[in-house]
């Protein structure tokens, strides 16, 4: 399940035409390349921030593309290749942030290692509760937690299975400055070791200035601009 | 006595089939893309509105010696299926059907999509994702299934005539019971039974809508009632 982290990258050209499922028009035509680092995806409500995740992830089939991560090809319409959601070793935190509300905190950050054995699971939720600073909360359920405890179980159960890409899309909304800031910290220092590609999805200025080694600006399913480090942008 | 064993007898065989079949039949009719699906969903729901003597003749048709369960059964078990214990099983699977079905299918459906995506994305196949996520956060749907297609079973009677006919100890359930006596002039006796049917109903339906309230209120899962959940 650990993969060579210095070499991580993420590549994906999407062309996704969401016309065929539904009566709304939208089209997402984006090639992108994401090195290790948190990358911020930035754009209005509506811009395909979202759907981008949703098809590096799987859970949405692009119409044509090709998607790679640390060498891996996960999407190639071309080859017919089209890697399930459940082996890409793609982690994911969603804006609800969908935390199992029946399992307790440890519950949910040991759902994903599976595969291990226990010894290995028991050591790898240790870790991460402790790097997220909520060891103490493991025994709780979802709705005995706050928001912000919630966000640390979420980032902590996405991280625990050693992904070779980190997807958040817009996890913080509804958090306060402060509680942000730490909590941000607390992932930078993680990738700080892990050194894996981060999409990072908001239509918060603030948090796309605080927090993108780049900045990649989507609007209506397009590329508008690019940022290699952000400043601020009226 | 004895019918109120038998009654019990089939009902716990109907239930465990139905749940047997139901989660299966319920999960497909959740997630299907079919289009044809609509047709599957109708032919569930079709004993709600039948007539159970409806039900009942065209099972009692394809049951008897010169239908094609009933060949089959002829060739496959050396004795026909009509007016038996097993008929009556398999006429009351079909016409409880949609109590199992459709709960159990609620519930799938009121699981947060989110929450599959999540799943899927942590590693765990459909299976998984079905045994660890789906089916605890539907256990209230599960419970009313158990016990509607038990409760239904226990106290259908049009059904159970047309294909089981009146015969003590294979095929009179309590329902048939209580029409024999009240054909027979013994009202009391068949107040007694009829009082004890309704009596269990209503302790059935309790504990079903209060185990709902209470999963809706104390764990995360959805509540699944006719009525209204607030």
């Amino acid at each position: 399940m650990a993969h060579e982290m210095t070499q991580t990258a993420l590549t994906a050209r999407i062309h996704f035409d969401r016309s065929s499922r539904s009566n709304s028009k939208f089209i997402l035509d984006v090639a992108l390349d994401f090195d290790a680092g948190v990358t911020v995806i930035f754009g209005p409500s509506g811009a395909g921030k979202s759907t981008l995740l949703d098809c590096v992830a799987g859970l949405l089939k692009p119409q044509r593309g090709k998607i790679t991560v640390s060498g891996d090809t996960l999407f190639e319409t071309d080859a017919g290749i089209d890697t399930r959601p459940e082996r890409r070793h793609i982690g994911y935190v969603f804006q609800s942030l969908a935390l199992f509300p029946h399992m307790t905190a440890a519950g949910n950050v040991k759902y994903g290692l599976a595969s291990l054995s226990p010894e290995e699971q028991n050591q790898r939720v240790d870790e991460i509760l402790t790097a997220f600073r909520i060891e103490a909360l493991r025994s709780r359920k979802p709705r005995e937690l706050s928001g912000g405890e919630q966000q640390r179980v979420a980032l902590a159960r996405a991280l625990v299975t050693q992904p070779r890409a980190l997807l958040l899309d817009e996890p913080m909304t509804g958090l306060d400055a402060e509680l942000k800031a730490s909590i941000t910290q607390d992932l930078l220092t993680w990738n700080d070791r892990h050194k894996i590609p981060i999409l990072y999805v908001t239509h918060n200025h603030e948090e796309a200035v605080a927090l993108g080694d780049r900045m990649v600006f989507l609007k209506n399913g397009r590329v508008v601009d690019r940022a290699e480090k952000i400043t601020p942008v009226k | 006595m004895e019918a109120l064993l038998l009654s019990i007898r089939l009902s716990l065989t109907v239930s465990a089939i139905l749940f047997a079949i139901g989660v299966p039949l319920a999960y497909w009719l959740t997630f299907s893309r079919w289009p044809g699906k609509f047709l599957v969903e109708t032919i569930v729901a079709l004993p709600l509105v039948l007539p159970p003597t409806v039900l009942g003749f065209y099972l009692l048709i394809a049951m008897g010696s010169q239908g094609p369960l009933g060949r089959f059964w002829q060739a496959a078990f050396g004795h026909g299926l009509a007016f038996t214990f097993t008929g009556l099983v398999i006429a009351s699977v079909l016409y409880s059907l949609p109590f199992a079905v459709q709960p159990l299918a609620a519930s799938f459906e009121s699981v947060d999509r989110k929450l599959l995506d999540a799943s899927s994305v942590l590693g765990a196949g459909r299976l998984r994702t079905f045994l660890r996520v789906i089916l605890p956060l539907s256990i209230p749907g599960v419970i009313s299934a158990i016990v509607l297609s038990f409760a239904h079973t226990l106290g259908e009677f049009g059904v159970v005539l047309m294909v089981g006919g009146n015969l003590a100890g294979s095929t009179r359930t309590i329902s048939i019971e209580i029409y024999d006596r009240v054909q027979s002039m013994d009202y009391a006796g068949a107040n007694q039974v009829a009082l004890g049917l309704l009596l269990f109903s209503f302790v059935v339906l309790s504990i079903v809508y209060g185990m709902n309230r209470y999963f809706g209120r104390n764990s995360g899962s959805r509540i699944w009632s006719p009525w209204p959940t607030k």
